[in-house]
């Protein structure tokens, strides 16, 4: 299972691949939107954990672009600025979690477990 | 200055008392003056019947002894024989008893055979009127009455008598014009009786008295009737004779002492009198000066209107009367008014002082001084209500002042940290991501000793700690919109209070709810306002000690500062240790906190402040040291649903 992490700050990123490769995912790391999509183009993910305050472009832009040309793939929203709005706005450009920053490794890994399983029983149906 | 409040007081105060006065003076001057008046005018009446009686019963006087000679039979003797020597000794006698000015006796032939006076025995080729006794003659009855006397008849008694009957006009204003200078003709009280003898009219006995300056009469008047009675140095009472319009015999001075004889009546009296024959009661002009007077005619033997008997009174006592009445009434309205303005000035002082004071009050306030100076309380109802109400005013005014500068700090406070609040959190938020994640990643690892897990686990639980105090500045800094419903706030109260009564349970503290009845719904954010429940009721928690209550109670309430506004009130009271006085004012204050390191972030009450205020409620606190503290939370409700 190939999820693509995508985060401006790098403790998050390698945060992330720990925690992840620990629970026993591919982990792909890219630091900005931009990033994401040309990985993306190359390859295909089950998974996108993406942070919403970025430079240039920031996670919601990327969630757009993505709901475009792989409506398909579900997302997960973390911030580290976990307002109302950020969740709801989250929320409305079709991510499936929002988790708040900081997390522990058991937070992530059931949030992730979790969007899997609503995706798998979708997928079912 | 004449708009002011005191100024109408006053005036109406004088306006009052001088129309008092006015009237009273009227009353006094006219009402009361004419009573007395015609009181005085009846009296002069009355007094007028007792002066006739006075002329009447000299009449008789005269009547009495005449009669009775000319019935003695000597005398009717003596006068068959005409014997003179005989007869005048008589006359004499009775000329004098009977105080008499002429006395004689005519003839049945016509001539007159003897009289007291000196020319008595007159010259026969004069004829001489004797109208009393040709009256006798002609009805052969006596006859008495008043008679005027010609100058000659007078002349043939006396020259004396034709003398004092002679009397020079004097000019009199306002009295009707006559031609002659003097008056020689005179007014007379006579009597003359017939003389009988054997049937045959033989003779006439005649007498009288002359009136013209004779003031025996008119002096018996005044003395029995007015009793004398002196007013300034004058005679109150006067009574006058009149020969025609002529005063012949009076009492009436003029104005260098004597008596006012031949000066005469007022045109309008003569008339009223003399020519209309009425009785005439009333003020008049008498020589100089004003006199209540009463007139009634003189009517002759022959019933012809000759004269005219007079009594007055000087007016002027009675004037004097309605002087002093109406100075009287004029001080008493001086003094009225006096006392109008002197209390009208204090009753409006004392009603317009503390108005004063409270408009200077008020200028205190509009130039922003809050603690104006209202002066004494004042004693009047009204003007104590005014006052307790300014007071209460400004009072409330200071108390808005206060908390809306209180308010404004706050909110100043909350912006500033929040802003700070949320910046602060996001960028520790990533690092400590790494901080959380890499330590629960080595945590999980068996190949680490003992010593190392629990230093890691200090970590951990360092970062938890971070965690919630992040968690708690971005709760503070939250700016959001509220996401609000009817609530029914016992509801509400009920899903905080149940899942912490266990803890409560452990403690040994018990929480106790008393909902209020028929509460209005309350449009408010849930989640936040759990959030806020929560803490205060965690607070009251950790400040009690066992043993102690916590009591939660709603009802519908006015709002403690809005003015009226209606909504509900959640009041939240421990038995706890109570909050330190110098703690109260900082209790809302961002990072400020009683309890130990670590055991608050400082934030609680502040978010929860934050809440309430955006729900535009209040939250205050009471509290006692060593007694617990008492937290109300107030909600407006939407006063259109």
């Amino acid at each position: 299972m190939k999820i693509l992490v995508i985060d401006d700050e790098p403790v998050v990123l390698n945060s992330c691949r720990k925690v992840l490769e620990e629970g026993g995912f591919d982990v792909y790391l890219v630091p900005s939107a931009d990033e994401a999509l040309k990985a993306m183009k190359k390859e295909v993910f089950d998974l996108l954990l993406v942070d919403v305050k970025m430079p240039k472009h920031d996670g919601i832009y990327l969630m757009q672009k993505v709901k475009e040309k792989w409506p398909d793939v579900p997302i997960i929203v973390m911030s580290g600025y976990p307002t109302p709005d950020t969740i709801t706005d989250g929320a409305k450009m079709g991510a499936d979690a929002f988790i708040a920053k900081p997390f522990t490794p058991d937070e992530l890994l059931e949030t992730i477990r979790q969007v899997i399983q609503k995706e798998d029983n979708h997928g079912k149906k | 200055m004449f708009s002011s409040t005191r100024s109408k007081l006053i005036a109406s105060f004088l306006g009052v008392s001088f129309l008092v006065g006015v009237v009273s003076l009227f009353i006094g001057g006219q009402l009361l003056y004419k009573s007395v008046l015609s009181e005085a005018t009846n009296r002069v009446g009355l007094d007028l019947n007792a002066a006739r009686e006075i002329y009447q019963s000299r009449i008789k006087a005269i009547q009495c002894p005449l009669t009775i000679t000319s019935l003695e039979p000597a005398f009717r003797a003596a006068l068959k024989k005409r014997e003179t020597s005989e007869l005048i000794p008589r006359l004499e006698t009775v000329a004098r008893r009977a105080e008499l000015d002429f006395v004689g006796i005519v003839r049945k032939e016509g001539d007159t055979l003897c009289g007291v006076g000196k020319n008595s025995l007159r010259c026969k080729a004069v004829e001489i009127t004797n109208p009393i006794a040709e009256l006798v003659f002609d009805r052969k009855v006596p006859v008495s009455g008043t008679v005027v006397l010609s100058k000659e008849f007078l002349s043939a008694e006396s020259h004396e008598l034709a003398d004092r009957a002679r009397i020079g006009l004097m000019p009199t204003p306002r009295a009707a014009p006559r031609a002659e200078e003097e008056e020689t003709s005179g007014m007379a009280l006579a009597v003359a009786a017939p003389v009988f003898e054997e049937g045959d009219l033989i003779g006439v006995i005649y007498g009288g008295l002359l009136l013209n300056r004779n003031q025996a009469i008119v002096d018996t008047v005044r003395d029995t009737v007015f009793q004398h009675e002196i007013y300034k140095g004058r005679n109150i009472g006067t009574a006058t004779i009149f020969f025609n319009d002529l005063r012949i015999a009076t009492n009436v001075m003029t104005p260098d002492g004597k008596r006012a004889i031949g000066t005469r009546v007022s045109k309008e009296v003569k008339e009223h009198v003399l020519t209309k024959g009425k009785r005439w009661t009333d003020r008049a002009f008498v020589v100089n000066d004003w006199y209540i007077t009463a007139y009634e005619p003189i009517e002759d033997i022959f019933g012809e209107r000759v004269g005219m008997l007079y009594v007055g009174v000087l007016e002027a006592k009675y004037a004097d009367i309605r002087k002093k009445a109406l100075s009287v009434f004029v001080l008493i309205t001086v003094a009225g008014m006096a006392l109008a303005i002197g209390l009208g000035y204090i009753l409006a002082n004392k009603i317009m002082n503390p108005v004063h004071q409270l408009i200077k009050a008020s200028q205190q306030v509009s130039e922003g001084s809050l603690t104006p100076e209202i002066g004494p309380i004042s004693k009047d109802e009204e003007m104590r209500i005014l006052q307790n109400t300014f007071k209460d005013m400004v009072a409330s005014m200071e108390r808005r002042r206060a908390e809306a500068e209180n308010r404004l700090l706050q909110s100043e406070k909350q912006s500033s940290v929040g802003r700070l609040a949320a910046g602060v959190a996001h960028e520790i938020n990533n690092p400590l991501t790494g901080v959380l994640t890499y330590t629960h990643m080595l945590l999980r690892r068996k190949d680490i000793g003992d010593d190392i897990r629990s230093d890691l686990q200090t970590i951990a639980e360092s970062t938890e700690r971070v965690r919630k105090i992040v968690k708690g500045l971005l709760d503070f800094s939250r700016q959001t919109k509220l996401d609000q419903e009817p609530t029914d706030v016992n509801m509400l109260i009920r899903s905080v209070i149940s899942p912490m009564e266990n803890q409560a349970l452990v403690k040994g503290v018990s929480i106790k709810f008393d909902p209020g009845e028929n509460l209005p719904t309350v449009t408010l954010d849930r989640n936040q306002f759990q959030s806020v429940l929560i803490n205060l009721i965690i607070n009251a928690l950790d400040a009690t000690e066992p043993g102690g209550n916590i009591n939660i109670y709603t009802a519908t309430g006015l709002s403690a500062s809005d003015t009226g506004h209606k909504g509900v009130e959640i009041t939240i009271a421990d038995t706890g240790s109570g909050i330190p006085p110098d703690n109260l004012d900082k209790l809302f204050d961002p990072f400020f906190s009683t309890k130990e390191v670590g055991q608050g972030t400082g934030l609680g009450l502040s978010v929860s402040y934050g809440i309430v205020q955006r729900h535009r409620g209040t939250i205050r606190v009471q509290s006692e040291l060593g007694k617990g503290s008492t937290f109300f939370i107030w909600i407006p409700i939407e006063e259109d649903s």
